[in-house]
């Protein structure tokens, strides 16, 4: 017996396989791809790392109920060739500059912060060369002071495919920064808020 | 009419939604995710996924790290939100990880979109889920489907359509 449902019974199951074996082929080809390209030992360098440190009291700036916040900007250069990311199921790469720190009155908080990211859609745009950029976002942590820590600068990246899965890893070169404590004026600024408030 | 051909029509219909909801469950244990595959709604992921991709979660993990895209849902927010982690505290005693999210194509991070007072995501209450895999476009017909009240229809008069006609 043959009926037109028995038929598109067997072509829908047919494809449904095909696309399945094709996508299976796609992974694997792609994954092997990235090993022979060596892309997890790409590197970066990092350089002249300038940080600022602002105080501010905006809820969008990572405040509580008006309470100072400290807020850090860097400008920094930057250097790395990411073009061997790029194959033929590339379809883009997401690169994130982050900094990795302790708490400092509770030592057992590990944090890590984006800086300054980006997204590359063509190969042309994946050679990396900064000079003197400023960083995208303004980080405060969770408690009220930055300042006084070290911080380790990453670059990472991560791969977004036409399809299968996302592939992430970091470029060799780590760059650590000092930040400066600081000053005593934004102590008392914060105390003569405190007794407005009241 | 035999009723007994009928009773058997209806106990196969009922083995194949009982096998699809059986698989959805089990997937559902295996990433420890009450979604594990989601279909994505907004465009504030371009150019990395557009409405309509399909993405495939994991929550056996323990922490994020910084860039992974996670999808959480927001306290009285029906729609699960999918977007990138920008910032991670983890507190190494007490395992409790805070986030706080982006999404690529969006200005500013998500705080606006956070429950009330909330400025971070915590990673074991609000995460559903880390997407790990990706099959672009192919969820384009679940949204067609809820969105469109003329596709729904169509396809409910298919199914019934098929029901009627196919013989055993």
């Amino acid at each position: 017996m043959f009926s037109l449902s028995q038929r598109f019974q067997q072509t829908s199951n047919q494809a449904l396989s095909f696309a399945i074996f094709a996508a299976a082929f796609v992974v694997a080809t792609f994954c092997a791809q990235l090993y022979q390209d060596n892309v997890f030992g790409l590197s970066s360098s990092i350089g002249n790392i300038q940080p600022q440190i602002n105080v501010r009291t905006s809820r969008f700036y990572g405040s509580v109920n008006g309470r100072p916040k400290e807020n850090l900007k860097i400008s920094f250069d930057l250097e790395s060739d990411l073009t061997p990311l790029f194959n033929w199921n590339t379809k883009q790469i997401f690169v994130y500059l982050t900094a990795e720190y302790n708490g400092l009155k509770k030592p057992s908080v590990k944090s890590e912060v984006t800086l300054w990211d980006s997204i590359i859609t063509d190969k042309e745009g994946a050679v990396i060369s900064l000079n003197n950029a400023k960083s995208k976002y303004s980080v405060w942590d969770i408690e009220e002071k930055l300042s006084d820590r070290n911080l380790t600068f990453k670059l990472h990246w991560n791969i977004q495919p036409w399809i299968g899965p996302l592939v992430y890893g970091e470029t060799n070169g780590e760059s650590p920064v000092t930040l400066p404590q600081t000053k005593p004026k934004s102590q008392s600024a914060r105390t003569s808020k405190r007794s407005e408030a009241v | 009419m035999n009723l007994r051909l009928e009773l058997t029509r209806f106990l196969n219909l009922c083995f194949a939604l009982a096998s699809a909801f059986m698989f959805w469950k089990g997937l559902s244990i295996v990433t420890n995710s009450h979604s594990p595959i989601v279909v994505v709604l907004s465009g504030s992921m371009e150019p990395a996924f557009q409405r309509g991709d399909i993405l495939f979660l994991w929550n056996r993990n323990e922490l994020n790290k910084v860039g992974d895209v996670v999808v959480y849902e927001v306290d009285n927010k029906e729609i699960p939100i999918v977007h990138r982690v920008l910032r991670e505290h983890v507190d190494e005693t007490s395992g409790k990880q805070l986030l706080l999210t982006k999404g690529d194509n969006n200005a500013g991070n998500d705080i606006p979109l956070y429950a009330k007072r909330k400025i971070y995501l915590h990673k074991e209450k609000d995460i559903v889920g880390t997407v790990k895999g990706y099959i672009p476009q192919l969820g384009y017909i679940t949204i067609w489907i809820s969105e469109n009240k003329y596709a729904k229809m169509g396809l409910m008069g298919l199914i019934a359509l098929s029901a009627l006609l196919s013989n055993e």
